[in-house]
């Protein structure tokens, strides 16, 4: 009755990798408008949180998908406004944004917590198991994203302000909507990837329950080099490091849980240390840097 | 006398009424860990102090969820203090140092800690000695099990988990020979992430039983009903609500007699230090009701486990190797309580390494 350990491990790293691509995927968004948030973790829990809630009031879990996404994207429309809107330091911002998040969240899954709710339905759509719908939507996603970024003309105005914002203003872009625009798809991944710990995974809220997933969502935007596609690659080599010590513990193997819980951060420096070795930064040029328009 | 003098007479005899009717409250403050809905660790806490509250009359209750292991618990304490609170329960394991830097402070209060070992004059250490009372949940287990594989999710690998574990996998062994456990350690007391992939990396392994030691056995038992495999629970007796289908047995703490009986001697003023430290049939311990999944036959076996225990047997008595063979326990010895936070070695039929 036992699976093989390839597949459990594979199945292990693709559930948890899933949380960890949406986030990706919402951060990447953003900073391909030249806006890094720092708060994704802050984001992640409140999708967590509001996912969770929205599923323990209405009994069910898409609409808790749907809230988390909501919430997400007001969280990040909160530092779309804070930075585009009054030109606040973009780093700054994100860190209030990291604990606004971590005490909206606990706000609203304070009176949700022990609540029992049915998760997300495991479904099998295909004889490569049983998952939620989110995982199987979510390299739909990236993909879709990738054609978006790349293959759109709003992709390409996106490309343009993160890039260089003077330009892209002076080819008749708004930067500043385009920025809001950003942060809030980038926030509806952001929520997607919480709800998914919260209505997938564990199927339960507690305080913090992302673990500095966020932070690891940051990095591998880094080593995904801004694409989407990558950030699969990503995600799933991130996922197994989680997955693959619980799968060789439970099968007797040794390892010490604290060392493993070490390397999705040694793999990041490691990522930052080789990335950043090229000159040619595969970086958005404007990232980081606000737009304050051409008077 | 005039009238005014009586009316200040009147006044102050009022005043000095007051004290003789506070004098039969007592402030108790209480820091939990995390949040009372966990149906865990500290819903026990919870439903201990609700006891202590009901069996004592006059006593106001002071609470604070979600209290953080570093120094945020000793300002939370002291505004306990600040309160009146002649009385603190510290109730998490890492709360231990703070408490005994106020009890220093404050030699009028007295401190009661879950789980450590400090002691002052009014400092004392409470906790169940919860390692033989696995022996009855291993019975439980190697008696439901299909596959013989029983799956044990722990949180942080200190000896007294680890003596846990070696207790349930002797239990199971002594009704089923050929019942093995294997252990997973997730690395924190409450990551609920990991304890449902951990959960789930023991299933995929065949474990038909699950059980943990963690703060909240919500996460594990959700999971493990949800791929339809048995549970046994811990921390608390409500956690069976988690899993109607598949809930087999549990333990459960019971502090409502012990914090009843501590906050009485502090209010008779008799309060004594003391390293307590009780098993099950002690009063700290219970045994969950048993699920709907159990046969009368292993429901009496278990039961009868549970009595011998309760009349105390050791089940970590030799000759006793461990899982790499080597003996640890010859014909004779045997470990006492003292030597539960000492555990370093599996016994035989745990699958891992313990170190």
């Amino acid at each position: 009755m036992s699976t093989p350990f390839a597949a459990a491990v594979l199945s292990s790293s693709v559930l948890s990798g899933t949380s960890l691509l949406y986030a990706t995927l919402g951060e990447l968004v953003g900073e391909r408008a030249g806006i890094v948030n720092l708060g994704l973790e802050g984001i992640m829990l409140i999708g967590a949180a509001a996912g969770f809630a929205a599923t323990s009031f209405a009994g069910n879990p898409y609409l808790g998908i749907a809230a988390a996404a909501l919430a997400g994207m007001a969280g990040n429309l909160l530092l779309g406004y804070v930075v585009i809107g009054r030109g606040a330091n973009q780093l700054a911002a994100g860190l209030a944004l990291l604990f606004f998040g971590f005490g909206a969240s606990t706000l609203i899954g304070r009176p949700f917590m022990g609540a029992i709710v049915t998760g997300l339905p495991r479904l099998a759509l295909s004889e490569l198991g049983a998952f939620d719908l989110l995982v199987w939507l979510a390299l739909p996603a990236a993909l879709l994203l990738w054609c978006l970024i790349f293959r759109t003309r709003w992709g390409l105005a996106l490309r343009a302000v993160g890039e260089d914002p003077a330009v892209a203003f002076a080819a008749g872009r708004r930067p500043g909507q385009l920025q809001y625009q950003a942060l809030a798809l980038g926030g509806l991944l952001g929520g997607i990837g919480g709800a998914h710990l919260s209505l997938a995974l564990a199927m339960t809220w507690d305080e913090g329950m992302t673990a500095g997933r966020g932070f690891i969502a940051i990095a591998l935007v880094i080593f995904a080099k801004w694409n989407p596609l990558w950030a699969v690659a990503g995600a799933l080599v991130f996922g197994a490091a989680e997955a693959l010590q619980l799968q060789l513990q439970a099968r007797g193997a040794y390892v010490s849980p604290f060392l493993m819980t070490m390397i999705p951060y040694l793999l990041t420096l490691t990522i930052l240390v080789f990335w950043g070795w090229s000159r040619r930064s595969a970086a958005p040029a404007a990232l980081g840097r606000n737009f304050f328009g051409v008077e | 006398m005039t009238r005014r003098r009586l009316l200040i007479l009147a006044g102050l005899l009022l005043f000095a009424a007051e004290p003789a009717r506070a004098e039969a409250t007592l402030t108790v403050g209480a820091i939990y860990v995390g949040s009372v809905n966990d149906y865990g660790y500290n819903r026990a806490m919870k439903d201990g102090l609700t006891a202590m509250k009901e069996a004592v009359p006059g006593i106001t209750l002071l609470e604070a969820e979600n209290v953080p292991e570093t120094a945020e618990a000793e300002r939370i304490m002291e505004g306990m203090i600040q309160q009146g609170a002649k009385l603190i329960f510290a109730t998490s394991f890492g709360h231990q140092q703070f408490a005994f830097n106020l009890a220093k402070k404050h030699p009028d209060v007295v401190f009661e800690h879950a789980g450590g070992w400090m002691q002052a004059a009014n400092f004392g250490n409470f906790f169940a000695a919860t390692q033989a009372a696995w022996y009855p949940m291993g019975v439980a287990a190697g008696k439901m099990t299909k596959s013989n594989t029983l799956g044990f999710v722990a949180g942080v690998p200190i000896g007294f988990i680890i003596g846990d574990v070696n207790a349930f996998a002797l239990g199971a062994r002594s009704v089923n020979p050929k019942a093995e456990v294997r252990v997973v350690v997730t690395g924190s007391w409450a990551d609920k992430a990991k304890e449902a992939e951990a959960a789930n990396a023991l299933i995929d392994q065949g474990a038909d039983v699950i059980t943990m030691h963690v703060d909240s056995p919500a996460t594990v038992i959700q999971v493990a009903e949800s791929r339809g495999v048995y549970s046994i629970g811990f921390q608390s007796i409500e956690a069976r609500a988690l899993a109607p289908k598949g809930w087999l047995t549990g333990l459960g703490f019971t502090w409502g007699p012990f914090m009843t009986a501590t906050a009485k001697s502090v209010i008779a003023g008799s309060f004594k230090p003391a390293m307590v430290r009780q098993g099950l049939g002690e009063g700290m311990l219970a045994v969950a009701p048993f699920g709907n999944a159990v046969p009368e036959e292993t429901r009496g076996l278990v039961l009868a486990a549970v009595d011998k225990i309760a009349k105390g047997y050791n089940p970590f008595t030799g000759p006793l190797s461990d899982n790499t063979g080597a003996v640890r326990l010859k014909e004779g010895e045997a470990l006492g309580n003292d030597k539960m936070g000492d555990f370093d070695w599996y016994v035989a039929g745990v699958i891992g390494k313990a170190k």
